[in-house]
């Protein structure tokens, strides 16, 4: 599985690290707000490349193999990630400060940024394998339904916390939203990642004696229509 | 204020479709073995009288230019319904050949890898080529190039006729009319 898909796991591993040492920096009395907050983007930071890396693993494993769409698939979802990056920099630019502290409320906003470009990238792939009606790796299924679900409930939430003031008690209700949602996730990737698919066994192919005349005449086929 | 409710919106829309997917992809496992049945016949000749620009060109020289539009537009149409159906069968041989692709035969399975590429190259000309049908709608008299999507069909027919035949000999996948 690590060799499957090693990004995830690095994500995982890395951001459940990191999310521990920020925690970390918030009990500890000895630790200041300022560094607590620097952690964060640093938190922050790091799991937005991880998750853009890890949607490219995923984009990688569905289409890779399929010539005649990596291509075009490649092509647009660049441009769609172009577009995304600047939609979130236009939603950044007009979101409401409501913290007086420049390193809060940027926080906040990369939290938003990031979560409007992974979910519409993540949506993309899904439209896309959609359209062409490929059938999707039970366990990258998963983890993309994960990240998706995920980065849909957080993008939502980061949109109305924007909103709402530092000291606002709403706050904790969508705190608590977004940690439940990544729990019950991580739940959902272990469901995909540990519990085994039903095996369905793939029928003996009776094959004809003359099946080499029948390869060369349809090659010939496929090879000058 | 107004941001926030928009990207809550499109927030939501974007879970309520992730998890439509997910929910017909289900589905999509428990309906396969009927794949076969969803295929529609093409008939490729006249599909490819349709898409014959010596067609328009004699067209063109015969009829006034308001009859020439009308009758353009409903050559269009026709090819516009043509091409939808092959790109329906094309996503049902996607389905079928990704099935086959796990069979441990090799033969089958390559037969399988070049169905699956096949299809996928039909459907996305499939979609260029209505992006380019309705283009046409509106300016009638402008080129239009269907012509890739007829060699990708005829080429689609063949690698699902030997996978057909390498699946069940007796009983070959049948795509199109003419064959």
């Amino acid at each position: 599985m690590i060799r499957q898909v090693p990004v995830f796991f690095a994500f995982a591993i890395l951001t459940a690290v990191a999310d521990l040492t920020e925690y970390a920096t918030d009990v500890i009395p000895t630790v200041s707000a300022a560094t607590y907050w620097r952690a964060d983007w640093a938190n922050l930071l790091i799991q937005a490349v991880l998750k853009f890396v890890l949607v490219g693993e995923i984009f990688a494993h569905v289409f890779g193999s399929y010539e005649s769409i990596a291509r075009l698939g490649q092509l647009l979802i660049r441009a769609l990630g172009v577009i995304l990056v600047f939609a979130a920099a236009i939603a950044a630019a007009y979101a409401s400060q409501n913290s007086p502290h420049g390193i809060i409320s940027g926080a906040w906003l990369l939290d938003q940024t990031t979560f409007i470009v992974e979910s519409g990238l993540l949506v993309f792939i899904f439209v896309f394998s959609l359209y062409f009606h490929l059938v999707w790796d039970r366990r990258l299924f998963g983890i993309s339904l994960g990240l998706s679900i995920s980065s849909c409930v957080h993008l939502a939430s980061w949109a109305i916390l924007g909103n709402l003031g530092a000291l606002d008690p709403k706050r904790m209700i969508f705190v608590f939203l977004n940690m439940a949602t990544y729990h019950a996730v991580v739940l959902m990737w272990f469901y995909y990642l540990l519990v085994p698919s039903k095996v369905t066994a793939s029928p003996k192919v009776p094959l004809p004696e003359n099946n080499l005349d029948v390869w060369n005449r349809e090659l010939e086929r496929l090879v000058r229509p | 204020m107004t941001l926030a409710i928009i990207l809550v919106i499109a927030a939501a829309l974007a879970l309520v479709f992730i998890l439509g997917v997910a929910a017909s992809r289900s589905l999509q496992i428990s309906s396969s073995a009927s794949l076969a049945g969803q295929i529609q016949p093409i008939d490729v000749e006249a599909f490819r009288v349709l898409v014959d620009p010596a067609e328009d060109d004699y067209l063109r020289r015969r009829l006034s230019a308001a009859e020439f539009r009308v009758v353009r537009r409903e050559r269009l149409r026709a090819m516009a319904a043509y091409i939808r159906i092959a790109g329906r069968n094309a996503a049902v041989l996607v389905r079928m050949a990704q099935g086959a692709l796990t069979v441990g035969d090799a033969d089958t399975a390559e037969a399988a890898r070049r169905l699956v590429d096949n299809a996928l190259l039909l459907r996305r000309n499939a979609a260029f080529a209505l992006l380019r049908i309705y283009i046409a709608l509106a300016w009638p008299n402008s080129g239009l190039a269907a012509v890739a999507v007829l060699h990708g069909y005829e080429q689609l027919n063949g690698s699902a006729m030997l996978l057909g035949r390498l699946q069940n000999p007796a009983a070959p996948v049948r795509i199109s009319a003419t064959l």
